[in-house]
């Protein structure tokens, strides 16, 4: 069985998608977060809050998510925090 | 040189407190930034730790300090059970950042200095510090302490052996666990059984500095931006 993915695991899941996509679509970031959708709606919300991410909708009413300059951040502060709970056996 | 510190222990012990002082502080930040963004209950109770630790010294080595004696004065009992009573908070911090998994989701509880398991650790240092009081003695402390920290050096060489091959740093914290416990039994050899010899007991402070600076070492190298 799969371990259950922790918030902050979630998250990073999401903004690293976007990453490597740079421009990505809602349901391609839905299946590649992983998530029911309405843990997805619930998670991308409070990234847009946040100002993580962005939601970004084109003249043909095409939606696209992308990353900030927090999200990118973030994702910089998660290795940190990554690399300081597995080296301190946390 | 053992002559010239004893002469001076007064220079010597603010030395002492503003090196621990310094020490702690910065490793609380850093914890801190890191939990803010993660709420990790592991980083927070690793971050209690160093910060019991830090005002366990600024009470004993500030508040006791002669040169306050001066302007106030206060109980030395009082000061010598606070000091104890911070002191033993911190190796329970300490040891159940380790251990947190085991008995909390990673959904956290309200507050890391007022929960009900951290109540039970509160608890048992208060009755530490009393039966101390009572017997006039440190010894249980002392031996609290020497058992917490052959509990965390396990815990950390498992953690060693299951992950040391991807982060090296977890053999390093092993080190550090030793060294505590080391520290500790030295401290408990020097109290019970040598009188508080002096010399000694300098030995015991630096070795706990040098345990204090490998933390930091260890926090800045690993919160380090590649």
């Amino acid at each position: 069985m799969m371990k259950k993915r922790s918030r902050l695991n979630v998250i990073k899941d999401i903004i690293e998608a976007i990453q490597k996509n740079r421009h990505i679509k809602p349901t391609r970031l839905l299946y590649a977060s992983n998530l029911s959708p309405q843990m997805f709606k619930e998670y991308v919300n409070e990234l847009i809050t946040k100002k993580f991410i962005m939601l970004e909708i084109d003249e043909k009413e095409k939606k696209t998510f992308s990353l900030t300059k927090k999200g990118q951040e973030f994702l910089q502060e998660y290795k940190v925090l990554e690399n300081f709970v597995e080296n301190f056996g946390l | 040189m053992y002559d010239w510190i004893i002469a001076n222990k007064e220079l010597c012990k603010v030395f002492y407190l503003l090196t621990v002082a310094v020490i702690c502080t910065i490793i609380v930040l850093k914890a801190d930034r890191l939990f803010r963004i993660s709420l990790h209950p592991g980083i927070r109770y690793f971050r209690n730790a160093f910060f019991f630790y830090g005002i366990a010294f600024i009470t004993r080595y500030f508040l006791g300090a002669n040169f306050l004696s001066a302007y106030v004065n206060f109980n030395p009992y009082l000061i010598n059970s606070l000091f104890e009573f911070f002191l033993i908070m911190a190796g329970f911090s300490l040891f159940y950042s380790l251990l947190w998994k085991k008995f909390e989701s990673s959904k956290m509880a309200f507050s890391s200095l007022f929960n009900f398991k951290i109540i039970i650790f509160y608890f048992m240092a208060f009755m530490i510090v009393i039966l101390d009081n009572l017997w006039g003695t440190y010894a249980f402390m002392f031996f609290s302490q020497i058992i917490l920290f052959s509990c965390a050096s396990v815990i950390s060489y498992i953690n060693y052996k299951k992950n040391g091959a991807q982060h090296k740093f977890l053999g390093f914290y092993f080190i550090a666990m030793l060294l505590n416990l080391f520290a500790w039994s030295l401290n408990a050899l020097v109290a019970l059984y040598f009188n508080w010899n002096k010399i000694m007991l300098m030995n015991v402070y630096v070795l706990n500095i040098i345990i204090f600076l490998l933390f930091l070492v260890g926090v800045i190298k690993v919160t380090k931006v590649k």
